[in-house]
């Protein structure tokens, strides 16, 4: 097996007296799609915040490509190849498309922080990029509180690869959206994994979703792994139950039925 | 089940109707005021019968303008990151206080005289110090900068207040020496500019007083700098990779940051530019008139706010342009200016009109900002 792409060893997090995470080891390989899953409160959103430089991990190390690091902002992990895409902070409504594509990275000319933007330029590549994603936005200057849900998620994803994002994690990338949309986000997942050279974690509480799209996965529950394996390895085991964390979904019927 | 043939060849990229030019002007954050100050503009022309616009109106009027739009411009950058600065107007005294106190007692600590260059640098390091402390304060207690400013609005003004009692014996300074007759950086913030404007005028048979001389020789310098501010202000909102920090710091804080926008420093930096405008203003207004006071600068926070809504600002950051301040800072000067020209009115009308006009400008731009959002 190759060497993956991030690979994490005993990561924990404290926030206070609360573990948040104990000993989570993680391996994620590229051109796949890794789901993360497990229930409300399980720390999918910590370990991934830790993984994006937001938070320090109390202990444990992360390794990019068999190197450790230690991310102390989120721009390291985006310097290290890291790009997320936050389900909540992705992108600037008031804000046109292009300026959203390259907030904090714009292209100028002359010094900076007051270097003029090169528009025209920033524009066509913002265009291009969301065309090979497979959005055709007419116009680069709409403000993108005018998109929809999916093409928001699809901004994001297309801005973290193009500035080469090797990892891209989406944390419940599909929650808030409509069907039709939901699918446009899962296809154009398959459009990155397609590449072959980037790893997608995936973040989501929807089984069908996880299984139509994803590759290895893992299963987290009050702050540990339960469980991980491949697609195939996976086959047959109850996904359900594992996903909540380790409940019988019988069991659940029943206190539900008892009601 | 019937389905629509035509739907599977509609594409996304159909459904947003650019419209014509007319259509997008529409959608300028700056459609509403530039409407308002046409209005005015035409009223007060109106009902002064144009001595709102003769030689000396217009010069008086320009004058106005530019010290509101001076602040306002300011206030305008700040709030598209999305804050608020109420220690404007206290600012604008202290600066004053600062530097008339230097040139009429010394500079402090016994260094000596004040020359106009030295005075205004003092005072400009503190104002900027002034400004970087707020703006830390701010970034670092998370605290509302509606609230930390307020405090400033008060501290400042009491230590302007209290230094002018210790030091002076008196809350006024007046009967300072006429410096810009003597220094080339006093006549840069008091004398007066654009002298080819009226000069040609009166080649062209205007301008004449009732001697039959030429009647104003020129604008006052706040013009220049406010023209000169609103210049930089535009270039960089709209044109730099600045501008695009500080219009994404105010839409959405967390992602600007999670982007790499240094958010802290750029807000940090606003609150020093805000103190900047204040100490020119206050420069204006010391060596126009070689006189200060500890009330200077009152109430002008709220009014530089009310111009920049008026603007087109949005409240809550993201959205706003120089350009509507530039219209903003028209409206507002010349109905407090209208007083001088229409007989019939007093300061209160002013009030009134700034009460409606505020109120009509918010809801306006509530729609402009559904409008470009797509109701969001
Ligand atoms: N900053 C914080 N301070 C204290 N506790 C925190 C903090 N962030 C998360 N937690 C706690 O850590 C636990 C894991 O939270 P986390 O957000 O990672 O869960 P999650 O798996 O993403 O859940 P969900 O599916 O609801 O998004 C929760 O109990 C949460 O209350
Ligand atoms: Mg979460």
């Amino acid at each position: 097996m190759a060497e993956p792409i991030i690979r994490t060893e005993g990561l924990s997090k404290k926030f206070g007296p609360f573990t948040a995470l104990n000993g989570i080891d993680l391996e994620v390989y590229k051109g796949e799609i890794h789901a993360l899953l497990g229930d409300n409160g399980a720390g999918k959103s910590t370990l991934i915040k830790i993984l994006s430089g937001v938070h320090q991990p109390t202990s444990g190390t992360i390794y990019v490509e068999g190197q450790p690091h230690a991310f102390k902002t989120p721009r390291d992990a985006s310097q290290a190849g890291i790009g997320t895409v936050y389900q909540d902070l992705a992108v600037n409504p008031l804000m046109s498309v292009t300026r959203n594509f390259f907030m904090g990275r714009e292209l100028t000319k002359g010094p900076a922080p007051f270097g003029l933007l090169r528009m025209e330029e920033m524009d066509q590549i913002t265009h291009d990029e969301m065309v090979k994603i497979g959005i055709d936005i007419s116009d680069p200057r709409q403000a993108v509180g005018t998109m929809s849900g999916g093409q928001r998620q699809t901004l994001a994803i297309a801005r973290a690869i193009y500035f080469g994002a090797k990892v891209l994690i989406l944390d419940e990338p599909t929650s808030a959206l409509g069907q039709k949309q939901q699918l446009e986000v899962l296809k154009t997942m398959r459009r990155v994994r397609a590449r072959g050279d980037i790893a997608i974690i995936f973040i989501t509480h929807n089984e069908v979703h996880s299984m139509l799209v994803s590759d290895r996965f893992t299963f987290l529950a009050l702050g540990e792994v339960i469980g991980k394996g491949t697609h195939e390895e996976l086959h047959g085991t109850d996904i359900r139950h594992l996903m909540a964390g380790g409940v019988e979904m019988a069991d659940l019927e029943q206190e539900i039925a008892a009601i | 089940m019937a389905v629509h043939e035509a739907s599977s060849q509609r594409s996304e990229a159909d459904r947003l109707n650019k419209g014509g030019i007319l259509d997008q002007l529409k959608r300028r954050p700056e459609v509403g005021s530039f409407i308002v100050m046409m209005v005015v503009i035409i009223a007060i022309g109106f009902a002064s019968h144009g001595n709102a616009f003769n030689p000396l109106g217009l010069k008086n009027n320009l004058s106005i303008i530019a010290q509101f739009g001076i602040i306002a411009t300011g206030a305008c950058l700040l709030m598209i990151a999305g804050d608020f600065d109420l220690s404007i107007g206290s600012m604008i005294g202290f600066a004053g206080m600062s530097m008339s106190m230097m040139l009429k007692w010394g500079l402090p600590f016994g260094l000596g005289t004040a020359t106009p260059v030295t005075a205004f640098l003092i005072t400009l390091a503190m104002t900027l110090f002034l400004g970087w402390l707020i703006g830390t304060i701010v970034v670092r207690s998370k605290l509302s900068s509606f609230i930390v400013t307020l405090a400033f609005l008060f501290f400042l003004r009491g230590v302007t207040e209290v230094c002018f009692r210790i030091i002076n014996q008196s809350t006024q300074i007046s009967g300072l020496p006429d410096y810009k007759e003597t220094s080339w950086f006093a006549d840069l913030f008091g004398g007066e500019f654009f002298t080819w404007f009226y000069s040609a005028w009166y080649a062209l048979g205007g301008n004449l007083n009732r001697a039959g001389n030429q009647w104003v020789s020129g604008f006052d310098a706040r013009l220049l700098w406010w023209i000169i501010v609103a210049g930089v202000a535009y270039l960089i909102l709209a044109r730099t990779q600045a501008g695009n920090w500080i219009y994404a710091t105010g839409d959405n804080r967390e992602s600007a940051r999670a982007n790499g926008v240094p958010v802290d420093k750029v807000r940090i930096s606003l609150f020093m530019v805000t103190a900047l405008c204040a100490t020119i203003f206050a420069a204006c207004q010391v060596f126009d008139t070689n006189t200060a006071d500890a009330a200077k600068g009152n109430l002008k926070e709220l009014e530089a706010i009310a111009i920049a809504v008026v603007g087109g600002t949005l409240m809550t950051g993201g959205f706003g342009s120089v350009i509507g301040v530039v219209f903003g800072a028209v409206t507002f000067g010349l109905v407090a200016n209208a007083v001088f020209f229409i007989p019939a009115i007093d300061g209160s009308y002013y009030r009134v009109f700034v009460g409606v006009v505020l109120l009509t400008a918010v809801f306006l731009n509530e729609s402009v900002r559904k409008r470009i959002t797509g109701g969001l």
